[in-house]
């Protein structure tokens, strides 16, 4: 056996602790997006999700798409089908990796990860976003996968879109995944996804004004006479709504809500969310 | 001649510090003392070996002297770092190898190695060295680029154990380290041990149920129901608190009844075929002989043993443990959920 690499004694306290929080955070985020390049199932669906709802479900649905109600045509709609779902499908892509990243805490929990970091020199702060700054980064590929069909949809995008609407899916998908981290802390005895998928992908996004507009005609008095009123309650209600409105507003620029609600809203939900994430990570 | 004297100096004073304290710890869940008042120290550079039966605070004294859990009263030190009040000190300065697999599967045996050492904040050019180096010491070069999916359950211990000394770690508590492997497997990673620990003045803390690891430990501390029932070395153990025995085999069920009504009060265990007598001084053997030498099959003379120190001492014999950690590992492959992982 050859000789091995001498201890080395401790330097400078703080310089310590700047280097085993920038390599730490940078550690566990390149774990987090190693981990899901790797795992075929995950990219898989990351693919085949917006091509479903684009190609299959807003094809199928374009021709519908008309302002009609019972049978009579009462407004204009400005935007295809295709083209109003495009941003939505956005948003549930990042919704379902955010939440398939903030399960993996629970096998980081049962087998092992999180307790190799829980006795390394990492802060307990800096380890959860490390892993949700990783979950987010993920979530946002995937959120941008769906713009590779943008041109099935018929919705033109210049690179300027393409930034701010990265920044927009970033900030949603970090919220998520912190939300998703708060939802996997509760669970103890872990069945499957699809409990997640039902309970909490599903009708966030149903609720968010992604399949259908709340209020086609653009005023407020049509939308209470197209729906009924707990529907729209619900969706106004709905964080998620205004998220997806700012990703249309981006893409195809069509807002139902002002303009400046959404990624204000999306800020407050990753501070809020990381905030009692992380609030529960340290108790524990 | 100066500064070779004054590095001289320095190494000892580090080695002074560099063990672990452990001064009245206690710790509760609810109404049960899982550790009532329990002291030691462990010296730099000593293989120390914790004994004790399921729930005795084995895993609940691990865990504290590796910061995870606190305690309630005592305090303890590692390598000098209080591990409470400097926790992230003492983590720098401690390696642990989990009994539970906490490798990254997805992630390759460099990555994994990698991810350690830029978590616990080891510069990039002695990372790489210390890759290198401790991959060579648990002869896993050759496996550097798989993923940690494809190796086997030994070469995965391996691989923990090179993790935990990718750091500056002083003190490496294994908890368990070769449970579930078979004899080449364990014989291999003690090699590694006793290899590193002379190389790196390393302190290990140990926890085993194979009796004959801890015979090689300098020093065996016993533990049962949150206290510490013996510490002292194999040998000092063996004379103090073992016995030796001996265990024979009557020809027939009259001498059998015979022995059993003679030696009620020496009577350690009995079986259908054996009866094992506690040998009380030297000439119990001369005078045993002398009356049953015609009237046995067999007789052999066992020696003082830690597993009959362990069972004087809490009752219990040491093997009763070795279900769970099985268990542990069965529903750990029955869970099967690596999609997440």
């Amino acid at each position: 056996m050859s000789a091995i690499s001498p201890l080395r004694e401790d330097d400078n306290e703080f310089a310590t602790l700047v280097r085993v929080i920038c390599g730490g955070v940078f550690a566990i985020w390149l774990r987090e997006v190693k981990r899901a390049f790797r795992d075929r199932g995950q990219l898989f669906g990351g693919f085949s999700r917006p091509i479903m709802w684009v190609v299959i479900m807003g094809v199928g649905l374009n021709p519908y798409f008309r302002g009609e109600v019972y049978g009579e045509v009462r407004f204009v709609v400005p935007y295809t089908y295709l083209q109003f779902i495009f941003p939505a499908v956005i948003a549930l892509n990042i919704l379902y990796t955010s939440v398939q990243a903030a399960v993996s805490v629970i096998w980081d929990r049962e087998f092992g990860f999180l307790r190799e970091v829980l006795v390394s020199p990492m802060p307990r702060p800096f380890i959860l976003f490390g892993k949700v700054l990783g979950g987010a980064t993920v979530a946002m590929f995937h959120g941008s996968l769906a713009l590779v069909l943008s041109y099935f949809a018929d919705v033109p995008i210049s690179s300027s879109d393409i930034l701010s609407g990265l920044g927009l899916m970033f900030l949603l998908a970090f919220g998520l995944t912190s939300l998703g981290v708060i939802i996997a802390n509760r669970i103890r005895s872990f069945e499957g996804f699809g409990v997640f998928s039902n309970a909490v992908i599903l009708p966030l996004y149903f609720c968010s004004s992604s399949v259908f507009p709340l209020d086609p005609a653009l005023t407020a008095a049509q939308t209470r006479v197209v729906y009924p009123d707990w529907l729209v309650r619900v969706v106004e209600l709905n964080p998620l709504t205004y998220a997806v409105d700012s990703l249309r507003g981006n893409f195809i620029h069509f807002y139902q809500f002002d303009p400046r609600l959404g990624p204000v809203i999306m800020a407050g939900m990753a501070v809020l969310f990381f905030g009692i994430a992380l609030a529960e990570f340290r108790r524990n | 001649m100066t500064s070779n004297s004054s590095r001289q100096s320095a190494a000892f004073a580090f080695s002074e510090t560099a063990g672990v304290e452990v001064d009245g710890l206690v710790k509760r869940y609810g109404t049960l003392l899982a550790l009532d008042h329990v002291s030691f120290n462990v010296k730099s550079g000593e293989l120390f070996a914790l004994l004790g039966p399921n729930g005795a605070g084995k895993t609940t004294l691990l865990h504290i002297l590796c910061t995870i859990l606190s305690p309630d009263e005592g305090r303890a030190l590692i390598a000098g770092a209080d591990v409470v009040q400097q926790a992230l000190r003492a983590r720098r300065r401690l390696g642990v190898v989990f009994q539970e697999p906490s490798l990254h599967d997805r992630l390759t045996v460099y990555e994994n190695l990698e991810f350690h050492g830029l978590v616990c904040g080891v510069p990039a050019e002695l990372r790489r060295k210390r890759i290198d180096e401790m991959l060579q010491v648990v002869e896993l070069s050759d496996w550097r680029e798989r993923l940690v999916r494809t190796l086997s359950v030994g070469m995965k211990r391996r691989l923990e154990i090179a993790r935990a000394l990718i750091h500056d770690s002083r003190v490496l508590f294994l908890d368990e380290p070769t449970v579930g492997l078979d004899a080449q497997s364990r014989a291999r990673i003690w090699r590694y041990l006793h290899e590193l620990r002379q190389q790196r003045q390393l302190t290990l803390i140990v926890t085993t149920h194979y009796i004959e690891e801890v015979e090689q430990a300098d020093r065996v501390a016993i533990i049962d129901q949150g206290k510490l029932l013996a510490i002292d070395t194999p040998s000092a153990l063996k004379s103090a608190h073992g016995h030796e025995v001996l265990e024979v085999s009557p020809i027939n069920v009259d001498v059998r009844a015979e022995i059993l009504a003679q030696h009620s009060g020496q009577i350690v265990k009995t079986s259908d075929h054996h009866i094992t007598l506690k040998v009380e001084d030297g000439r119990f053997i001369e005078t045993f002989l002398s009356a049953y030498g015609s009237r046995v099959r067999a007789m052999t003379r066992i020696e003082p043993s830690l597993e009959s120190v362990f069972l004087a001492l809490t009752g219990r014999a040491i093997r009763d443990q070795e279900a769970s950690a099985r268990e542990r590992t069965l529903a750990f492959g029955k869970q099967g959920g690596e999609h997440t992982r």
